[in-house]
């Protein structure tokens, strides 16, 4: 069975190195996401480095951890996707031939094993190149680490030998799971479908993919229900996931979807080459769905987490302008003490030390200890340029109020607080400002709490309000010797930069490399596709149509269904920024959507350039044996 | 042992479809095959002659009826054991010779036999790709080889499971004169040899060749000649279509 899976390569190796590079990419992306996330978390602070320079290692560590978990999650998410629906197609194409193994006496067991044996050659092979390729990836992704701050200079992937284990394992798997259903239904082949020339037009849509399917949509549904009662945090993480299940959902339904809407766009008016084309969109639904797959998902998940992670951006901004009630802030490399305070014209000033903490939440053996952020205040200045806080006058030495990041406890709950090597002890929670959208520290503490000689060196930002009818010029002239001022907006703009910095490296460390592996996707699905239709193609052409309008036909098709594609990925990712607006006006009280217009535009022109540009060179390569020679080469 | 029957039909009943548009493609056909005989079965379109193959071959089921091959009903039988049927009792030649591209001629005939769990014999397989007079043509593709060359690796590789019955599916149909006539010679000699043959065909000159012809219209045997040439066969064929 093993030569004849062999003989099968090599005469469809176009079919087969499309799945393998998908295993070799699949492969190096969850091996290099891997080898970084265990990295990061076995790293140490540096020797002789203070408590909280440790404990800020440690805060930093755990941000590294939790985006190399995401990004290892989607990597993982993707290679399931692309590499099953990869290898299911590449079956789906081949039913004339395994049709004809069971005329020759071929029992669907023998079909199953030739399949599954053949995944797991393919799956060998993938992994084999997809090890080195990983770790070439790493490099690249340890860079960008580097690059978006969140690893310590000196940060390197270490590599692991039993990662080979690993990748070779998780790459025969996923081929073989792959296939594995496919292989099932393909084994269903009845032999007379061999003697058919096109096949007969089989089932595409199971009940199971129905169910599954309308499953994932209706879990998109249920998130969009549920995002603004998820607060802060929650509802964001929701409405981010909302655009992962759509896109997931609505490919399982495009065997029906797809054709249903390219059916929607006008390309019968392209004259005989269109009708043409829509008539192969709507003859063969399997290939049609397959080949907008990929765009489903590269458009649904890149779009989708843009367009929120721009949106909470935008929201947090906005909602921060509303919250502080400031003219200026002072940027300082720690605390300025009573001198903003007592600089003529400042009429209030409210000055603001973030450090790490670690926070215990839960008693008991519920316990749970994990790295936070307190902010340290003056109370009574922190309402005042914080209008909105609410009564803060419980919190003084002793007690904790509730941040606007605050996650898991609320007021009434007891908290232990450690700074750096000072255990402040469990303490009451006594009051709680609104959860903000752009999340924030998890706790206020007052800020006689902790020593000033334990703050040597961490920088503090102030609010200033000014006094009425002083002009600007002259405080800010005033205040430079503390430290340097900005304007409340110019500041809030980079601060919410910073803010989201988490959520935009998570952007363009999963979505910049998952998309662009969801686009070779899309890139393999247009191959595939015309790869295994020389025959169809030449027996056009013997009709009459020229090389050229078969070509232009084909690539038609392709440009259709890639539309269709980018509509139902849109649609996925409208359904995230559906989430995004309830969240943003439960959680803020005014609907923030920001959709990056340009990423828009690049990632839909970029899609159907490429389909385009596949579409002509894998026809131009099916179209180059002399017609009537393909015809005559039966099988 | 001339007049054993290995396959029968009896009472063997298809309707495709339901309502008023279904078509009875086998309205109740009784026919045997003896040992050795080469049956050509012929008829208007339409008349259910490929149904009547299928339904004998058990690549179609039955509404009604039952199909023995020798001393099995093969329309009792799961689709495992007919796949195990396919590649040890019964052989298929079709007009679109349906041979796996990738594979070699050698490896095309050794097919069945690979199927079945057997590692064939080097010179089992040259034997039967030798008795197609392709004994040199072992390493090709089939793209390699004319329709002729093709449709005769195609007769090797369903005869070199030694199969009680070989159904051929308009096997000429394809095939330009002189290529169909070395196939029809191939069976020929078969059929003399003691193979039991049932061959679709609309052809007159390949019907001739058979020891039997078996007209066909609307699902049921209407006639049936032994013996005859093919301007009789030609001519009972037209009256039929008339």
């Amino acid at each position: 069975m093993l030569r004849l899976s062999w003989a099968g390569f090599r005469e469809r190796w176009t079919l087969f190195a499309g799945a393998v590079l998908t295993v070799c990419l699949g492969v190096a992306l969850v091996q290099s996401s891997l080898l970084l996330l265990i990295s990061a978390a076995a790293g140490s602070a540096p020797a002789g480095a203070t408590a909280l320079a440790r404990m800020r290692f440690d805060a930093s560590t755990e941000a590294a951890v939790a985006l190399l978990g995401v990004t290892l999650g989607f990597a993982a998410l993707l290679a399931v996707f692309i590499i099953s629906s990869t290898f299911a197609f590449t079956v789906e194409q081949r039913r004339r031939e395994l049709a004809l193994l069971r005329l020759v006496g071929g029992a669907r067991r023998q079909i199953r094993r030739l399949l599954l044996a053949e995944a797991t050659l393919l799956g060998l092979v993938g992994s084999a190149l997809g090890v080195p390729v990983g770790v070439g990836l790493m490099a690249v992704q340890t860079w960008l680490l580097h690059r978006l701050g969140f690893v310590p200079d000196g940060f390197t992937g270490r590599w692991q030998l039993w990662i080979v284990a690993v990748s070779v394992g998780t790459g025969v798997i996923l081929a073989v799971a792959g296939v594995s259903l496919a292989a099932r239904r393909a084994a269903r082949v009845r032999p007379l479908d061999a003697l058919r020339e096109t096949g007969e037009a089989t089932r595409v849509m199971t009940t199971a993919r129905w169910l599954t399917g309308l499953l994932f949509l209706a879990g998109a549904l249920t998130l969009i229900g549920l995002s603004p009662v998820g607060g802060a945090v929650g509802g964001q993480a929701m409405a981010m996931n909302v655009s992962v299940c759509a896109a997931i959902g609505l490919t399982l339904l495009g065997p029906s979807l797809v054709p249903a809407v390219a059916r929607l766009i006008p390309v019968r008016a392209a004259g005989v080459l269109g009708e043409l084309a829509a008539a192969n969109l709507r003859d063969d639904r399997r290939r049609t769905a397959s080949t907008a797959a990929p765009v489903i998902v590269l458009v649904g998940l890149l779009l989708g987490q843009a367009a929120a992670s721009s949106s909470f951006t935008a929201a947090g901004r906005q909602e921060q302008q509303r919250w502080i009630a400031a003219d200026l802030v002072i940027d300082a490399p720690q605390a300025p003490g009573d001198r903003v305070a007592a600089t003529p014209g400042v009429a209030g000033a409210s000055t603001e030390v973030e450090v790490p903490i670690a926070l215990t939440t839960g008693n008991g053996d519920l316990a749970y200890t994990r790295s936070a952020t307190a902010l340290l205040v003056d109370p009574v200045s922190y309402v005042r340029t914080h209008p909105g806080a609410g009564d803060l006058t419980a919190l003084r030495e002793g007690a904790v109020a509730a941040g606007p990041g605050a996650d898991g406890f609320s007021p009434g709950d007891t908290v232990g607080v450690r700074v750096g090597d000072r255990d402040l002890g469990p303490l009451p929670v006594v009051a709680a400002v609104p959860q903000a959208i752009g999340g924030g520290a998890t706790v206020l503490l007052p800020a006689e709490v902790v020593p000033e000689e334990q703050l040597a060196g961490v920088p503090s930002h102030t609010f200033v309000q000014l006094a009425p009818g002083v002009p600007r010029q002259q405080i800010v002239a005033a205040l430079t010797g503390v430290g340097t001022v900005s304007d409340l907006d110019a500041w809030l703009e980079r601060d919410s930069v910073a803010r989201t910095a988490t959520s935009t490296g998570v952007l363009i460390m999963v979505m910049g490399l998952g998309g662009l592996y969801a686009l070779i996707g899309v890139i393999n699905s247009v191959v595939v596709a015309g790869a295994t239709r020389p025959r169809e193609f030449a027996s056009v052409r013997v009709t009459g149509f020229t090389r050229g309008q078969v070509i232009r036909t084909a690539v038609l098709e392709s440009v259709v269904v890639t539309v269709a594609g980018l509509l139902l990925g849109l649609l996925a990712a409208a359904g995230t920024l559906v989430g995004v607006a309830a969240t943003t006006a439960a959680v803020t009280g005014a609907v923030t959507v920001d959709v990056p217009w340009l990423l828009v535009s690049a990632v839909v022109a970029g899609t159907l350039l490429v389909t385009a540009v596949t579409s002509t060179v894998a026809t131009r390569t099916a179209t180059r044996e002399h017609p009537v020679a393909v015809l005559g080469a039966r099988q | 042992m001339q007049s054993e029957t290995v396959i029968a039909l009896e009472g063997v009943s298809r309707t495709y479809g339901a309502g008023p548009t279904a078509v009875r493609a086998a309205d109740g056909i009784d026919i045997g095959f003896r040992r050795g005989s080469w049956t050509a079965v012929m008829g208007p379109s339409g008349s259910g002659k490929s149904t009547l193959l299928h339904c004998a071959a058990g690549l179609e089921r039955v509404d009604a009826g039952r199909v023995m091959l020798g001393d099995t009903d093969i329309t009792t039988l799961d689709d495992d054991e007919l796949s195990e049927l396919r590649r040890t009792r019964i052989g298929f030649v079709f007009q679109s010779f349906n041979l796996v591209g990738a594979l070699t001629a050698e490896q095309n005939v050794a097919l069945p036999l690979r199927l079945a769990g057997r590692r064939p014999k080097r010179d089992e397989v040259r034997t039967a790709l030798a008795a197609v007079g392709l004994g040199e043509r072992a390493g090709h593709r089939p793209r390699e080889l004319s329709g002729g060359q093709q449709q005769r690796v195609a007769i090797a590789r369903a005869m070199v499971t030694r199969p009680e019955v070989l159904f051929a599916d308009e096997p000429t149909g394809a095939l330009d004169t002189s290529a169909a006539r070395d196939v029809l010679r191939l069976l020929r000699t078969s059929a003399d040899d003691g193979q039991t043959i049932v061959m679709v065909t609309h052809d007159p000159a390949a019907a001739a060749r058979a020891d039997a012809v078996v007209f066909l219209r609307d699902g049921r045997i209407v006639d049936r000649l032994a013996g005859a040439d093919v301007r009789a066969v030609a001519d009972r064929l037209v009256a039929l279509e008339a």
